[in-house]
């Protein structure tokens, strides 16, 4: 791109602005409440809702992201933050207008999509633009532009038609990416490799604060963020910081993402109403708070729809995603409905409480919800793409069973009728993709692990943190445990990374990826071991990479 | 199953409370629901130390019928210095009403003038002014406490505590948590060293070394085992005391008078082995 090209050439901000106030006035006052809340006529005497058009300061400092791919839609998303550390990004009390494009090629000589959004102090001066009518399967990139000021290219892929049967799906997962602990060098190499999708499955900020000189990133920081997060300004803040990191931002910008969330998106080991024991929010009332600050934070950062808006402390994160018949993503959330961990968290035998057959880590709804997805058998490979393990972890060497509470061995009946439910209604090729843990932790999925006779339903591949836990190593004694005590696991490893997929009718392979060194920058990614699950087998077999 | 229908009252209301929010900075101030408070009431005390961070609790209530996300915004005159300039958060309409509190941290620079002066917490619609009283320094003659509200620096903090909390005069275990203590950051590995500068150099004999010890967390359990103390004379620093397999909260190290500019505490172990914890250090002439 040369130097003086305008890439928004043709593209005349008075005439923008002409047709949106048109198309204000034609679509009437419910539109107007739902997209500011200040009518035409309403605006404030001191001219603070009067929006601008340009900014003097670069606003576009966070980057770029899309996400949500559906066939014909996606969700483009940028924030406005000349001064991002610094209260409200560094931008004062008025609404600013953002144009944003759509192109069929990297140079936007075939634009098929533009317009204009209004970028609010009450959404962080975030923009979710949910462009439609896009061709199914295909490629676009994507900009915005606020006066003078353009965006980075982002570019996105839509889904395939309903019914499409596409050839194959390359897709990544990552997880946990405490700012403090390492660089995000697997950042860099997922944004080098082409990817349909990029999952993130959760503690994509952590509420810890960072630490005086923010850990191995030695960077002088303002205050706040030696705070843990609590109120909606401390949640923003900290967005702002993690997404500084230029590889995060080359990772969102390479690839559509769909995003879950874990526990440190609020407070470690969270579950439902209830926050962990050493909280600065412990009544039931200060973490619903909290947990309405921390959605809110959550939803004007990530690329998703108005549909994941929360409502006060409420958002609905569980949402399917189709790839035509090939496979389908069942985006799951394993916190806001779960029962309180079984004994007092942290790891245990299993006991009365996580053997309880009562209690749930999906809730009764949205387990309803899976099994009713299970019965359509709408793709060959149903995923489960969601927060942490699933499949038993005995983490004490010898004849003892000591298991995590927080995993889904804290709740054993739903792994129970989860599982169960998948094998009774015919799921073709079940498979768990999940984080947490900061090991990649690869196992065959049982609904009765206490039954060594109990048939293979399904197979977990879970991926590593890209940071939290700093470098880390082949295996720990941890992870040699984990082999050693579990027959059903199949490879273990930890060290830093994230996971590839590519999925075609007839297999799945996870190509691991793992970083050398995360506590200094640069450090060296490659491929760990490639694991392959063939078509209506659910066996895990090591076809590469390391032995 | 109180909370859904709240959230669901909330989600027809959420729009009308941001109109309420916009419309109030216009016509209608006194629609705006908020109400802000400070606690204490009286305001802030505060003394130009390096260490010694003052705070007021801000209070936020929704007094109206539609939750909102409020903005609050603070503003220091004189010499005041804040630990934040913005609040926001979540305010629930709840019945009845929830306050949402936060933190604010006060602190003054050293040559501050002593006086009166005021901080101001603003929202759309409300205000409430926060008096600080900036107080000349405190001496630090024969008896006082020479390392209150001296600068701190540690090996390492863990991202939960601040620095200055084991010279805030506060020796209270129970009150452990991320603002009276201090502990490492870096979990299983020692040694960490806590050191406080004094304000000038003085003959001291005596040491006074809190570690963690309450009710919840003995220091048989959770306190400094092994831990030597030094102090910086004529810019080196020599050991006074070694305190080996220790279980009490208090130790106290007496050693013959030394002219220093400077205390350290040295972790060397503690009793779980994880990390060094104190609750203060405070250091005398005799």
């Amino acid at each position: 791109m040369t130097g003086d090209h305008n890439p928004f050439r043709g593209l005349r901000l008075d005439a923008i602005d002409a047709t949106r106030r048109r198309f204000l006035t034609v679509t009437g006052a419910a539109m107007g409440l739902a997209v500011v809340g200040s009518l035409p006529g309403l605006a404030s005497a001191d001219g603070s809702a009067v929006e601008l058009t340009q900014l003097p300061e670069y606003p576009f400092a966070l980057g770029v992201a899309s996400g949500d791919p559906l066939s014909d839609s996606v969700v483009l998303w940028t924030r406005l933050a000349p001064r991002p550390l610094e209260p409200f990004g560094g931008l004062g009390p008025r609404p600013v207008m953002v144009l944003w494009q759509v192109a069929e090629d990297p140079d936007f000589r075939r634009v098929v999509r533009s317009g204009s959004a209004r970028a609010r102090r009450e959404e962080s001066y975030s923009v979710h633009v949910d462009v439609q009518g896009l061709r199914p399967w295909r490629e676009y990139w994507y900009r915005f532009r606020v006066g003078r000021h353009v965006s980075p290219v982002g570019r996105t892929r839509t889904a395939p038609a309903p019914g499409d049967s596409p050839q194959a799906l390359r897709f990544a997962f990552a997880s946990c990416q405490a700012y403090w602990e390492g660089f995000y060098t697997a950042y860099r190499d997922l944004a080098a490799h082409e990817h349909d999708v990029v999952f993130h499955l959760g503690d994509y900020l952590y509420e810890y604060g960072v630490g005086v000189g923010a850990g191995v990133r030695q960077q002088q920081l303002p205050a706040d963020t030696l705070r843990e997060t609590v109120t909606l300004d401390e949640y923003r803040s900290r967005y702002a910081l993690y997404k500084l990191d230029a590889d995060l931002q080359a990772a969102h910008a390479s690839a559509p993402w769909i995003v879950t969330m874990d526990d440190h998106e609020v407070e470690n080991n969270w579950a439902d109403e209830i926050p962990e024991g050493n909280t600065p929010t412990p009544t039931r009332n200060e973490f619903l708070v909290r947990r309405a600050n921390a959605f809110r934070a959550w939803w004007e950062h990530m690329p998703v729809r108005l549909s994941q808006q929360p409502i006060g402390p409420d958002v609905q994160l569980y949402r399917r995603f189709q790839y035509g018949d090939l496979v389908r993503f069942n985006l799951m959330d394993t916190r806001q409905y779960r029962d309180d961990q079984a004994a007092g968290d942290g790891s245990d035998s299993p006991n009365p409480g996580s053997l309880d057959p009562n209690r749930t880590i999906t809730g009764a709804e949205q387990e309803r919800w899976l099994l009713d997805g299970f019965a359509e058998r709408s793709a060959r490979w149903e995923v489960l793409a969601h927060q942490t393990a699933i499949a038993q972890l005995d983490t004490r060497a010898g004849a003892d069973v000591i298991v995590p509470m927080d995993t889904w061995d804290g709740y054993v009946a739903s792994r129970q009728r989860v599982l169960g439910g998948a094998a009774e209604r015919g799921v073709r090729n079940l498979v768990s993709i999940a984080g947490d843990l900061h090991r990649s932790v690869v196992s065959e999925l049982k609904a009765d692990y206490a039954d060594p006779a109990a048939p293979v339903i399904g197979t977990e591949f879970v991926g590593t943190s890209i940071s939290s836990g700093r470098d880390g190593m082949d295996n720990d004694e941890g992870g040699l445990t984990i082999l050693a005590e579990n027959p059903h696991v199949k490879f273990s490893n930890f060290q830093r990374g994230y996971v590839r997929v590519e999925v075609t009718p007839e297999r799945w392979l996870a190509d691991y990826r793992v970083v050398d060194r995360v506590t200094v920058p640069d450090g060296t990614v490659s491929t760990r071991t490639l694991l392959a699950v063939e078509d209506g087998d659910p066996s895990i077999h090591v076809v590469g990479g390391q032995a | 199953m109180k909370r859904r229908q709240i959230a669901v009252v909330a989600g027809a209301a959420t729009v009308l409370g941001l109109l309420t929010a916009v419309a109030s900075t216009a016509a209608r101030p006194d629609d705006d629901p908020v109400r802000l408070a400070a606690t204490p009431e009286g305001g802030v005390r505060v003394v130009g130390l390096p260490c010694l961070p003052s705070s007021f609790q801000l209070g936020m209530t929704n007094a109206g019928t539609a939750d909102l996300y409020a903005d609050v915004e603070l503003a220091a005159g004189g010499p005041v210095v804040l630990d934040r300039r913005l609040v926001s958060s979540w305010l629930p309409a709840w019945d009845p009403d929830h306050t949402v509190t936060a933190r604010i941290g006060v602190t003054v620079p050293l040559d501050a003038e002593p006086g009166s002066y005021e901080v101001r917490a603003t929202t759309d619609g409300a205000e409430v002014t926060v008096p600080v009283e900036v107080l000349p320094q405190p001496p630090k003659g024969d008896g006082a406490n020479l390392a209150l509200g001296e600068q701190a620096v540690a090996s390492s903090t863990h991202a939960n505590f601040d620095v200055c909390g084991a010279v805030d005069g506060n020796t209270d275990s129970e009150q452990w948590d991320t603002l009276t203590g201090w502990n490492d950051g870096t979990s299983g590995v020692f040694p960490d060293t806590y050191d406080v500068t004094l304000a000038a150099p003085a003959s001291i004999s005596r040491v006074e070394t809190w570690t963690l010890d309450s009710t919840r967390y003995p220091a048989a359990r959770y306190g400094l085992r092994d831990f030597d103390v030094q102090v910086r004379a004529g810019g080196a620093w020599q050991t006074v005391d070694e305190v080996r397999g220790n279980t009490a909260g208090r130790v106290t190290s007496t050693f013959a008078p030394v002219t220093a500019d400077a205390v350290r505490i040295v972790g060397l172990a503690s009793n779980n082995r994880d990390y060094s914890r104190l609750i203060e250090v405070e250091v005398f002439t005799s």
